[in-house]
């Protein structure tokens, strides 16, 4: 089985306000061979089409307006569909941030929120490819609290960037 | 044993197949190392994109110094549209090739989120850096590094003594 066999079974949706940046993310996605790709505008959007599509993975930008990457993070693993039937498709469903705050406030805000992966911007093709790979390929480690069910909220999450950290 | 008498256990740890193992059974196992085609395939769709990429970004940069002056007066709607358009560029620029670009438009957009009321020599400066960095002016990382250590203590001289907001 090699990695565009794998590829061409994902269902991936990304989420993000930039047009430009859904549309390369898109054709990366595509030329990595990946079989359905989905794209929302907003983090409203992102968790209809969550829940009316069951994608494999998603892919959301941070900051978006009014919902950003972090709250629709936390309704998904919450299992709020906003058609409020309760019956979302799969809550524990990896979920890779990409955002240009890759300070320490911003991740821990991102892995709280049940973020299963962080990519600083800009992105760069090998580390999309490494991440999505890891996201679909790595079990999936999930703790379940009364409050809280996502991966490990304790975990230490680390940006993966492209290049050195840029200065703040 | 009903609800009263379940131990009030603080955590549950669950182990749930990976996507790829509900996908293609459990026998998968994940690859070790990435695979150069796919790289390729992917590298080619960022050189087609790139040419693009780059008529679009000048247009961006140009953009930005029209919001300047009306931003630094106050005005809501053109400082969303820098920081919306700076927040663009700082997103792709690196990945088409301008990462000195995007280290402009980061250090603009962190300015903008961390300062309520905004400078325009900060900003005209910024957006400067970028476009002498696109024209290929000043896009040596270390003259970069340099001009962004310049763009901190302007930042620091034009707010001496006021909080950021961030």
């Amino acid at each position: 089985m090699t990695d565009r066999e794998l590829f061409a079974r994902l269902k991936i949706l990304i989420v993000d306000d930039s047009a430009e940046m859904r549309n390369v993310l898109a054709a990366l996605l595509e030329s990595m061979g990946v079989g359905a790709i989905l794209s929302a505008a907003s983090g409203e959007k992102g968790l209809e089409l969550f829940c009316s599509e069951a994608p494999d993975l998603i892919i959301t930008d941070g900051s978006m307006r009014p919902m950003d990457g972090y709250e629709l993070t936390r309704r998904v693993r919450n299992g709020e569909c906003p058609n409020g039937n309760g019956d979302c498709h799969d809550r524990d469903v990896p979920v890779l941030m990409i955002s240009g705050h890759v300070g320490p406030e911003m991740v821990r805000l991102a892995r709280d929120n049940g973020v299963t992966d962080y990519i600083g911007k800009p992105i760069m093709a090998a580390t999309l490819y490494e991440r999505v790979l890891a996201a679909v390929s790595k079990p999936i480690h999930i703790v379940e609290t009364k409050a809280y069910r996502g991966p490990s909220p304790r975990r230490r999450l680390v940006p993966h960037m492209s290049i050195d950290p840029l200065s703040e | 044993m009903n609800d009263a008498q379940t131990p009030d256990v603080p955590a549950r740890f669950l182990r749930l197949p990976s996507v790829a193992e509900r996908k293609l059974g459990p026998d998968f196992t994940a690859p070790v190392r990435l695979d150069p085609r796919v790289l390729d395939q992917m590298q080619d769709t960022i050189r087609e994109l790139t040419v693009k990429y780059s008529e679009n970004l000048k247009v961006q940069v140009g953009s930005l110094f029209s919001f300047i002056e009306p931003t630094a007066a106050g005005d809501a709607e053109a400082r969303n549209q820098l920081y919306s358009t700076a927040h663009e560029i700082r997103g792709l620029a690196g990945t088409f090739g301008y990462p000195t670009v995007g280290r402009f438009a980061h250090s603009l957009c962190a300015y903008l989120e961390n300062y309520k009321s905004v400078v325009s020599t900060v900003m005209r400066f910024h957006v400067e850096a970028m476009y002498d960095a696109l024209q290929g002016r000043g896009a040596d990382d270390i003259l970069a590094s340099d001009t962004l250590a310049s763009l901190d203590r302007l930042i620091a001289l034009s707010h001496d003594g006021e909080r950021s907001a961030g």
